[in-house]
């Protein structure tokens, strides 16, 4: 288990009949920005909903701080700053009730964060939550996550609502944060060229398993496209490429494996082929060629 | 810690007390006129004995409203807690969630209270100056069932709001309401004095039932 904050183990979940994970493990170590990256429906907010005690799964167990998500104690709470979906927050609040209330339940309560994000926003401290727009609201819960200076942030789809200038900035500020102080933090966006502005590692989940975890620099140096010509109409399933495809004589799969191996990889499977490229890739699209365009 | 809840239950519930505090004493203001008004034109005695021959008290036509208070109440306080399924944030404070969950009642029973005091405090103030300590002691053992009634349909309510299935929500609904028709099965003053401690009972029990629902919420149940 080593010095992780989160330790998954074994988690099996179902929603009805419909198969969520099976034996799904994962860890998050200390001090390290973890984006849990997947498309819709692959149990990205499941995952967090089991974290944060609010689920709990078929199988398997989660602990964070070494304490049973299901039941953790008041006083690990406080060191977790949890930002649930779609950035909901106490929205019949006004900013100053907000701050005011939350203050109350953390030590470190970090009340120049909060009001310096706020000032951003150009909107009166009388202003009701509610009567503010989505990215503003989005913004409000960003600060009070930050102002809580916790140990561990766990931010489901963080970047929701938020332009494009503010997500920027938001980025940024966590970056510096989280690493001058140490948190860990275990996220998911949907926007993932922000992820790779921002995490160290990643895990790429598909349908009901884990496709990567590892840290998103190994990610990007080992993980590449390959292209090249064929008189094929498609491609038979090659060992070590993900999602071999060919439109209008051009083919097209992602692999781990070097050139040479890739070259290997194709003869062996007695494909003609001429100009194989090698490309690197950025986050979003090494996430495409883990999980395929739809 | 505990302050910052009250402050959070003050702001939902601070646009609802006014109002329930001008509708439950303006109408026990009412009743209570209209008490006047028979003393005024037929005098004391006919009242009492109108009190006695008829087996009223006089202000039946309060017997309604605590009830309505504490569905109010439990419902502009929990309604907000489950949209958004804003509970989440609430039972992740750090602070034991069962007990989070007691001082939110805690609040609104506290505000029920004061209010269900004041009107009780109008009514004896009133007819003690007015009757026999008997008679004083008839209406005012009369209206008990009925803040009883406030109290625990409060309760009663928090746990339906809180339940996270529909399903549930409709099936505790209707248990709810049986319970509530049995607070109101009889007109007749101190028909309830022998089932006083039994409601009490009743209201005791009813502060675990939105703990029951706070559970099925964090085993993640949904329809």
């Amino acid at each position: 288990m080593g010095d992780s904050v989160i330790v998954c183990r074994n988690l099996t979940h179902y929603y009805g009949e419909r198969l969520i994970y099976k034996d799904l493990s994962f860890e998050v170590p200390r001090g390290r920005i973890l984006g849990l990256l997947g498309k819709n429906g692959t149990g990205k907010t499941t995952a967090i909903n089991i974290l944060s005690g609010y689920l709990r799964p078929r199988a398997g167990e989660c602990r964070i701080f070494g304490e049973r998500s299901e039941a953790i104690s008041p006083a690990t709470r406080a060191r977790i700053a949890l930002l649930i979906e779609g950035h909901v927050q106490y929205s019949y609040m006004t900013i100053a009730q907000i701050e005011r209330f939350y203050s109350r339940f953390y030590p470190r309560w970090n009340r120049d964060a909060y009001y310096g994000l706020m000032e951003l926003l150009k909107v009166a401290p009388r202003q009701r939550i509610s009567r503010m727009s989505c990215g503003q609201r989005s913004q409000v819960a960003l600060g009070l996550i930050l102002a809580q200076d916790a140990e561990l942030l766990v931010l489901d789809d963080f970047s929701m609502g938020l332009d494009p200038g503010y997500r920027r900035l938001f980025v940024e500020y966590l970056r510096d944060y989280a690493r001058n102080g140490a948190k860990t933090v275990f996220l998911t966006s949907h926007i993932i060229q922000d992820m790779e502005k921002l995490v160290d590692d990643c895990i790429v989940m598909d349908y009901g398993r884990i496709l990567v975890q590892m840290p998103v620099r190994e990610l990007l140096g080992s993980f590449a496209r390959y292209t090249f010509t064929t008189g094929a109409a498609e491609l038979p399933p090659i060992e070590g490429a993900f999602h071999p495809g060919v439109m209008n004589g051009r083919a097209e799969l992602f692999s781990f494996a070097p050139q040479r191996q890739v070259e290997q990889a194709l003869g062996g499977a007695g494909i003609v082929f001429d100009g194989l490229v090698r490309e690197s890739l950025n986050l979003e699209d090494a996430f495409i060629g883990l999980t395929g365009k739809y | 810690m505990i302050k910052a809840i009250l402050y959070k239950e003050w702001i939902k519930m601070r646009a609802l007390l006014p109002v329930a505090a001008v509708a439950v004493l303006g109408f026990t203001v009412y009743a209570l006129l209209r008490v006047e008004r028979a003393v005024d034109f037929r005098g004391a005695a006919h009242v009492w004995q109108i009190m006695i021959d008829k087996e009223t008290v006089f202000i039946e036509p309060l017997r309604l409203l605590p009830a309505l208070a504490g569905i109010a109440a439990a419902l502009v306080q929990f309604i907000p807690e489950m949209s958004q399924r804003r509970l989440k944030l609430t039972l992740h404070l750090p602070f034991p969630q069962r007990g989070m969950i007691l001082v939110m009642a805690a609040a609104g029973l506290g505000a029920l209270a004061v209010l269900f005091a004041a009107q009780a405090a109008m009514v004896w103030g009133y007819m003690h100056r007015l009757l026999a300590p008997e008679l004083t002691a008839r209406a005012m053992m009369t209206a008990v069932p009925w803040w009883a009634a406030g109290l625990t349909l409060y309760m009663l309510t928090a746990w339906i709001c809180l339940e996270p299935t529909w399903r549930r929500r409709v099936l505790y609904l209707l248990m709810t309401a049986g319970v509530a028709r049995m607070f109101f099965l009889s007109d007749v003053p101190r028909a309830y004095d022998g089932m006083l401690p039994w409601m009490a009972a009743l209201w005791l029990f009813s502060l675990l039932l939105p703990l029951l629902s706070v559970d099925r919420f964090k085993q993640g149940c949904q329809d």
